[in-house]
């Protein structure tokens, strides 16, 4: 028996050691959800449409072009920093995981991942390659802490077809938008009136980041400086108000869907259930897609525009963007020089990443003639200038964004007053923020 | 125990038809959800993006079926989740018949205290340590390993109290006849009294395998790499909020699937189970 | 010679020991490490420093550890009597072995056997806006549908709903099993006073099962208090926090504010919650046992 034992543990050593000979394994974890019914074996990216099936197909393909490499994904719920925060604290985080840029500080400023510098340098990839936004998005304190993938920004996706038959289209064929807070909602009434739906489809149910967002947008808008002391949030303003009470007042006027989640309201838009989604830069490719197919709700009438500028303060547009980053811990010089490979990869690959609608983080992308060909790029070119984050020290921003979307989601169903709502995600943000 | 089986009743008191017939109608609305979830799973995910009335249309196709074949984790998160509840519930059983046995039969010092301070254990949620726990299986690097997925059930104070009721309902005479041929104490425990507890063994294995089998909390902070990842995370897992790439159909045949093996097994022994669960109850 | 089995000895002790080391290491051990966390500002990556009562101070201060605890209480107060309700009733319809009963009684309990994803997949796919079972239905009959899991109370109710739904296995067959016990004499007497249907009910077969109802009563406050994964994966606790119950409200403060210390201060109140069903459970199950010897 003992000898069987010994024997067959011989035998499992020799065969683990064989194969970490082979193969260098690296775990990388990321949101963006899971597709393997579509995309486990597609290599060929340009196939690929979306965040989900444009990620596992750069994956799929890095993989296939370097054997010696295996890429062992988890993919996570969104934003899945619960679940990595178990993993660092269990001492069992991935080697590279997917983060925005508003939550690297969290994690820099604990020493818990790691500067990224060397692994870029090794590789020949310059800071200097990446766009101001994104290099700004991961670095900290001089040294870049992720490897930036993209800039996003919340933007109007707009059904043509409906606009047409509300009779917001101007000559050349482009959507007539609002320019102010009175025009917004006199838009939305014509067009509720015109076409018997609501003119916004927003994400308002399960959901926090899309009203943190909003708000974080129309207050830049109004040159508020809410975070002025990134330990402190000052929501008590009458310009939040301005903002809380737009928001009601659209879900009051039946301007707005209602109750449905991030997926329901991508399905609504889709079948063409409302004139203009509130979403994010990642949909352009799916719904331009859509729009190409006949007998959709968006053939033929898919375009999209940067969140207007609603105020007379500035144009403005709350900004993030995506990055990958190294949790700190033990690797072997070839796991690293394989991270380096796969952020090689990546950076290269940054044009077919950039056709879910992301704005690119490496330079280049821009001067590509594919990109420039994308469809709509020109009408949202501008968010590059007009983004804008929240300053780069204020931690937490995932909890202060849950708090923001849960009070100012109560103030906008009518279940808090607007200035109950606003005063108490105040002083949670506060206790939150003060308690670190 | 219920040695008494016998269901004669007067047919007027309970079970009569009217209550039969709620409760058929009943059962109804009880699978009417499950009967939804199948038929999700049967269609193709294209056609349900355009409206999940289709359902209750043709056609029909088990491709989702199919892809889980070649697609999905849930095999090797099943092997997980089966894995931890067996191991589990074999530890609970073995450490609440010895401790069973011990209280009720033997004497030692302490042994009342012991078992107050026991009881007192039942009063413990799990959630109440799991924060203190989730750190000390920090420091022993126990997460993501079967090990410590299956260790924290182990400390539940149930199946001793369970097992010491069983032991002391046991007729004293059947261990007093064999102390006559000088048995010793494991002797006695393993012969004569582990056999009559069989029954015990079933309920207590089953509440246990079924905790195991469910549990949330402590694997989604635990078993955080996707190779550990039991069936319970990781259907959580694959249900993301967010970009929900995997069609409806998938996700409910994924859901179906998953669910197929501990149906099939429950119906095999669905007589064992539910002599296993009242069985418990009347003691 | 049974007086020497029964002499105490430490040797005895040892079939206690490998399970004592268990409880003591994994339960009593993490027990007090959580009370000692309580009283110390510490985050989910480093050692903390002392600071007394503050984090408990900051508990009871937090609306949302309050909102918590109401909904926790909401929760339990709404869904344990529908289990016990219901329970009781499937288990007197049912309580008579034939073909029929026999497979509704094993329908009725194989939802207990799903893990809690799969539940909450199930009722998502009932509830969700758009695409859910209960929009198409309300469709057809041309009602206006709800966003039940979006609008405050609905939310938690739908919670509750998937709650039910998956626990009602037990409490039916720790009813029947209590059923079977009562002496059949009992009913005979009824008989022969021709007593109603009702009567018998109210006066034979709910005083027989008193001490089962009590007993599955406190089984599922105990179970319902620590409520989790449902509303995690349904509502995530919204809108407005309105279905966040207080375990979820632990694993926000603990994996996603990285603030164990409150997290540990939060998870002794309910601790001491459980303590007092739990010691009510005793007390109740321990009068059983003196009746019944």
């Amino acid at each position: 028996m003992r000898r069987f034992l010994l024997s067959t543990a011989a035998v499992i050593a020799l065969t683990c050691g064989t194969s970490a000979h082979a193969q260098t394994k690296i775990e990388l974890q990321r949101f963006f959800g899971a597709c393997d019914a579509d995309y486990a074996t597609v290599t060929d990216v340009s196939k690929a449409v979306g965040e989900c099936g444009i990620i596992t197909s750069l994956v799929n393909k890095f993989e296939a072009d370097n054997p010696d490499i295996d890429v062992n994904v988890t993919t996570v719920e969104w934003p899945g920093y619960d679940q990595l925060n178990a993993q660092m604290a269990s001492g069992a985080a991935p080697d590279v995981v997917s983060m925005h840029y508003s939550a690297i500080s969290d994690y820099q400023s604990r020493g818990l991942i790691d500067p990224i510098d060397d692994v870029l340098s090794a590789q020949g990839i310059s800071p200097d390659s990446f766009t101001d936004a994104a290099r700004g998005g991961v670095t900290k304190e001089d040294k870049l802490y992720g490897l930036p993938f993209d800039n996003w920004t919340m933007l109007f996706h707009v059904n043509l077809n409906l606009m047409k038959e509300a009779g917001l289209v101007n000559a050349d064929g482009t959507p007539i938008l609002p320019k102010s807070v009175d025009e917004l909602i006199a838009q939305g009434k014509q067009f509720k009136e015109k076409t018997g739906k609501p003119y916004l489809v927003q994400i308002l149910a399960n959901e926090t980041a899309a009203y943190a967002r909003v708000l974080y947008t129309l207050l830049q808008q109004q040159n508020s400086n809410f975070f002025a002391d990134p330990t402190k949030i000052t929501l008590n303003t009458p310009e939040a108000k301005n903002v809380v009470e737009l928001m009601k007042k659209i879900k009051d006027e039946g301007l707005t869907t209602t109750g449905l989640d991030y997926a329901a309201s991508v399905t609504a838009f889709t079948n063409g259930d409302g004139g203009i989604a509130i979403n994010g830069t990642w949909l352009i490719g799916d719904f331009v897609a859509q729009s190409e197919k006949d007998g959709t709700a968006l053939a033929k009438g898919y375009t999209v525009y940067p969140v207007p500028q609603l105020y007379p303060g500035q144009d403005s547009t709350y900004a993030d963007g995506h990055s990958w980053v190294m949790p700190h811990k033990d690797r072997t010089p070839e796991q690293t020089e394989a991270i380096g490979k796969l952020f090689k990869f990546l950076a290269d690959n940054d044009y077919e990443w950039a056709r879910t609608g992301h704005l690119p983080a490496v330079k280049a992308v821009f001067d590509k003639p594919e990109f420039k060909a994308l469809p709509h790029r020109e009408n949202i070119a501008e968010i590059a200038q007009t983004g804008r984050s929240l300053p780069g020290a204020v931690q937490r921003q995932f909890a202060i964004q849950d708090i923001i979307g849960e009070e100012v989601g109560a103030a906008v169903n009518g279940d808090k007053t607007i200035d109950e709502a606003l005063g108490s995600a105040e002083s949670r943000i506060n206790d939150l923020l003060a308690n670190i | 125990m219920s040695k008494d089986q016998t269901t004669y009743r007067p047919e007027a008191l309970t079970g009569n038809r009217t209550l039969l017939t709620i409760a058929i109608a009943f059962s109804v609305v009880m699978m009417a959800p499950v009967a939804w979830l199948v038929g999700l799973s049967i269609k193709d995910n294209k056609e349900l993006m355009l409206g999940t009335d289709s359902v209750f249309r043709v056609p029909y196709t088990l491709v989702n079926y199919v892809n889980i074949l070649y697609s999905s984790q849930a095999f090797g998160w099943f092997f997980n989740s089966l894995v931890v509840a067996i191991g589990q519930t074999a530890g609970v059983l073995i450490l609440a018949s010895l401790a069973g046995y011990a209280f009720a039969r033997l004497e030692f010092p302490f042994r009342r205290t012991i078992f107050v301070i026991v009881l007192f254990g039942l009063a413990v949620p799990e959630q109440a340590v799991i924060i203190a726990r989730h750190q000390m299986f920090n420091w022993f690097g126990l997460h993501n390993s079967y090990i410590g997925l299956m260790l924290p059930g182990m400390s539940s104070a149930f199946g001793v109290f369970l097992m010491t009721q069983f032991f002391k309902a046991i007729p004293k005479e059947i261990d007093e006849a064999a102390l006559l041929d000088n048995a010793s104490p494991l002797r006695i425990f393993w012969k004569v009294l582990l056999p009559l507890t069989l029954p015990a063994q079933a309920t207590l294995g089953i509440f246990t395998f079924l905790h195991a089998w469910n549990d949330y909390w402590w694997p989604l902070i635990s078993a955080t790499r996707k190779e550990m990842f039991t069936l319970t995370i990781g259907i959580a897992s694959s249900q993301t909020n967010f970009a929900q790439s995997e069609g409806l159909g998938f996700l409910s045949a994924q859901a179906v699937f998953a669910s197929l093996p501990v149906l099939i097994v429950y119906v095999i022994f669905q007589r064992h189970i539910v002599t296993a669960v009242s069985g418990g109850a009347v003691k | 010679m049974a007086e020497s089995y029964r002499r105490s000895q430490w040797s005895n002790g040892l079939f206690v020991l490998p399970y004592l080391s268990f409880f003591l290491v994994l339960l009593v051990f993490p027990l007090f490490w959580g009370v000692w966390l309580s009283l110390h500002k510490v985050d989910l990556f480093g050692p903390g420093r002392f600071v007394g009562f503050g984090n408990y101070v900051r508990v009871l201060a937090d609306p949302v550890f309050l909102q918590a605890l109401r909904n926790s209480v909401i929760f339990v107060l709404v869904s344990v009597p529908s289990l016990v309700a219901l329970g009781l009733f499937l288990a007197l319809a049912l309580n008579k072995t034939t073909r029929t009963t026999s497979f509704l009684r094993g329908l009725f309990f194989s939802s207990s056997v799903l893990s809690v994803t799969i539940v909450t997949l199930i009722w998502r796919f009932v509830f969700i806006p758009g695409d859910g079972l209960l929009t198409v239905i309300s469709e057809q009959i041309g009602i206006q549908p709800v966003n039940f899991l979006s609008t405050s109370g609905w939310s938690l109710f739908s919670v509750g709903v998937a709650t039910v739904w998956w626990c009602l296995g037990l409490p039916m067959m720790l009813f029947l099993a209590a059923l079977q016990q009562i002496p059949t004499d009992l009913y005979e007497a009824a008989a022969l006073d021709n007593a109603s249907p009702w009567r018998v009910l109210t006066r034979v077969t709910l005083p027989s099962i008193a001490r089962t109802i009590m007993l599955v009563t406190i089984i599922q406050i105990v179970m319902q208090f620590q409520l989790f994964g449902q509303a995690q994966i349904m509502t995530n606790g919204g809108p407005n926090g309105s279905s966040r119950p207080l375990v979820m409200y632990i694993y926000e403060v603990g994996f996603m504010r990285w603030d164990v210390g409150k997290a540990a201060a939060a998870s002794e109140f309910l601790f001491l919650i459980i303590l007092v069903a739990a010691m009510a459970q005793y007390v109740v199950s321990t009068r059983k046992s003196e009746a019944s010897e």
